[in-house]
């Protein structure tokens, strides 16, 4: 008797899974692989609202080649392996093409993935250099990468006449990517790099790793990895009585590090994409996510939300969601500008110039330092 | 704008070995006081409770709800955190005797692998819980404390460092006290012993467990508490690493003693203060080179530096 309950349960399960219908899709489903959970959720919501904004705008204006865009998400929590999963959903979605990629150490794995599946892939914040080399050619990246930031941050540096310097790293790819760069160029550059640390994720306590600093004579702390342990080691250096220069990586350019860090995040300097509040283009585009979401954008919506238009644009372009048509496009982009500026690209796929500019805690929030 | 001279600290060696010390014995203060419900639970009921690194974490968020509550009355300085803290270690002793009543007595007599497995359940469904409730974000403790502290030449130690240690350390000595001097301390050490045995002579084992997951459970919030206080922010996932490291500790001491779980989150803290400043090693190793130690503990001593030998039966 059981086991022809069981036969008719599963026989039942089966006919609704194949019975479910095949329907010609009035909408365009597009992928947005962002971290929605973990240590960075704050940032991966924040880009989704940013697309969402965007994705409304296009279908407002009649959608892309007369289909409505329709948003599905996968949660890469900032994790490599979560990632692989949520890429994998996303492939097996029949999606037009996916827009994210935050964290660059999760990013880097799901690039094999939508490679094979030929999924166009724009890579709105990740931006490790290590990605360069891995994109099988159907991934483009709209934020300026490494390279530049640490051209940015090496002459910020040596401007502000720092003689040895502190590099600390999280170990995963995008921080210590930054850090090994910096620390090249730096050295090659005839400085003294006085300490180069990498600390677990999760740790609470810097207290030892601050001492080491402290005693190593650095002048200046380079901190490469993300806002949540930012802050925190931001409030041990000033606890632990370091008086040098503290400066951040784009990963840490969060309001979040200043409820963390308090007040010992006053007078940080952070490197930075190009944020909302200091593109005079983006007033309306702060003003609808703040009508939308009751709270500011964050440091990374802007490029999500031209992620998203040059998506758009590139189907537009194309005339049809064949994937290498899509990609076609997007490679063909050149100059087209929505809120950080024209984006066109390398013949590697990465921006074409470099968008970086520098910010300082000010007041328990960021103020804009030089560009 | 300082000049690079004036942003530098000169530290001789023996600054740095005393700030190092420092630093251990804070970090090693907070290991202990997780490592003690450990080795108490393990102690009554032979269990390892992996869920106790999420108590703690359970406790930082209670210890930050409660912060806020008070902070109206009390303020948010030393009054309030400590009228939270006492608030934390309250409510997470109960819901310590409610997971022992729901999970772990009815797995009492099954074999130890269940019981274990069920720990670990347990762990997941905190876990989760708190990342449902608080979206996975993270979330900023926020005290009225400064940064101010003792200054002794090139050492320092801010005042907020020295409050905790100094209420771990009367936290410990309190719970000494409890176990050595109680009826209730006398029960749980025959417990360890024997559990049949103290049922025949008319002890109310059940109750003593109960006893124990409170005290254990009440100890890891206050140290959630003061870590959400120390380090200014809180988050589902803080418990993993901190309940690995005291579960260490809690071995490299002797599993069951509760001298030993003090004195290997104290050594525990310490090696990894020392293990970050040796050249070579920094950072990055320093976490290998503790394990290594811990590895070489257990080789030459492999019931802990205190624990007594006894008869395993799995």
């Amino acid at each position: 008797m059981r086991k022809l309950l069981t036969t008719l349960a599963s026989a039942a399960a089966l006919g609704l899974v194949l019975s479910a219908p095949v329907q010609a899709k009035d909408t365009l489903t597009v992928g947005v692989q962002v971290p929605t959970t973990g240590s960075e959720a704050t940032y991966g919501t924040d880009m989704y609202n940013a697309m969402k904004i965007a994705a409304d705008e296009i279908n407002a204006k009649g959608g892309v080649l007369g289909k409505k865009i329709e948003l599905t998400t996968g949660d890469s929590a900032c994790d490599p392996q979560q990632s692989v999963n949520a890429a994998s959903k996303l492939a097996s979605q029949d999606v037009v093409g996916v827009v994210g990629g935050y964290c660059s150490g999760a990013t880097l794995p799901t690039l094999k993935i939508y490679g094979d599946n030929n999924v166009p892939f724009v890579i709105v914040a990740a931006n490790s250099t290590k990605l360069i080399p891995a994109n099988p050619g159907n991934a483009f990246m709209i934020n300026s990468t490494g390279f530049d930031q640490v051209k940015k941050a090496v002459g910020f540096f040596e401007k502000k006449g720092v003689k040895s310097l502190a590099i600390v790293n999280q170990g995963d790819a995008y921080s210590q990517d930054l850090a090994n760069l910096t620390r090249n160029q730096w050295e090659k550059d005839g400085h003294k790099v006085a300490a180069y640390e990498t600390v677990s994720k999760g740790e609470q306590s810097f207290a030892s790793l601050v001492t080491k600093i402290k005693s190593s004579g650095a002048d200046a702390v380079f901190w490469t990895a993300y806002y949540a342990d930012g802050g925190l080691l931001i409030r041990q250096l000033r606890q632990g009585g370091f008086r040098g220069i503290i400066a951040v990586g784009d990963g840490s350019n969060s309001p979040k590090l200043f409820e963390i860090a308090g007040r010992a995040a006053e007078g940080v300097y952070g490197f930075s994409n190009p944020t909302a509040d200091f593109l005079p283009e983006a007033k309306g585009f702060i003003k609808s996510y703040k009508d939308q979401f009751g709270n500011a954008p964050g440091p990374y919506a802007p490029l999500a939300y031209d992620g998203m238009h040059l998506l758009a644009w590139a189907i537009d372009k194309a005339g049809s969601t064949d994937h290498d048509a899509i990609e076609k496009a997007l490679a063909s982009v050149d100059g087209q500008s929505w809120l950080t500026g024209p984006i066109s690209f390398t013949d590697k796929n990465t921006l074409a110039r470099s968008n970086f500019i520098i910010l300082k805690g000010e007041g328990g929030h960021w103020t804009l330092e030089s560009k | 704008m300082r000049t690079p001279e004036e942003r530098t600290t000169t530290m001789s060696f023996t600054d740095i070995f005393l700030q190092q010390l420092i630093n251990g014995l804070v970090l090693g203060s907070f290991y202990a006081l997780v490592a003690l419900g450990y080795t108490m639970i393990f102690g009554v009921i032979k269990l390892l409770n992996f869920a106790h690194g999420d108590v703690y974490m359970v406790g930082a968020f209670v210890g930050f709800g409660a912060l806020s509550l008070v902070a109206g009355t009390f303020g948010a300085g030393w009054a309030g955190i400590f009228v939270a803290m006492v608030i934390s270690m309250i409510v997470v002793g109960f819901l310590g005797v409610i997971i022992e009543q729901a999970a772990y007595r009815p797995m009492l007599n099954a074999p130890r692998l269940s019981i274990l497995i069920t720990a670990l359940a347990v762990s997941l469904v905190l876990e989760n819980s708190a990342l449902a409730l608080t979206d996975g974000q993270i979330t900023a403790f926020n005290t009225d404390l400064g940064f101010n502290g003792i200054e002794l030449g090139n050492l320092y130690v801010s005042y907020t460092q020295v409050v905790l240690v100094v209420a771990s350390f009367i936290l410990m000595i309190a719970l000494e006290l409890f176990v050595s001097r109680t009826m209730y301390g006398k029960a749980m050490r025959a417990i360890s012993i024997d559990k049949d045995m103290c049922r025949l002579m008319g002890i109310n084992v059940q109750r003593v467990i109960a006893v124990t997951f409170f005290v254990g459970s009440a100890l890891a919030a206050a140290a959630g508490t003061m870590a959400g206080v120390q380090y200014g922010r809180i988050w589902y996932f803080m418990g993993f690493l901190i309940g690995l490291k005291a579960f260490t500790a809690a071995v490299i001491g002797g599993i069951g003693s509760i001298t030993g779980a003090m004195l290997g989150g104290l050594i525990l803290g310490l090696l990894e203060s020392f293990a970050t400043q040796i050249p070579g090693i920094g950072g990055e190793w320093k976490d290998v080179f503790t394990f290594g130690v811990l590895i070489l503990v257990l080789v030459l001593k492999p019931t802990g530096l205190l624990g007594k030998s006894e008869v395993e039966r799995m």
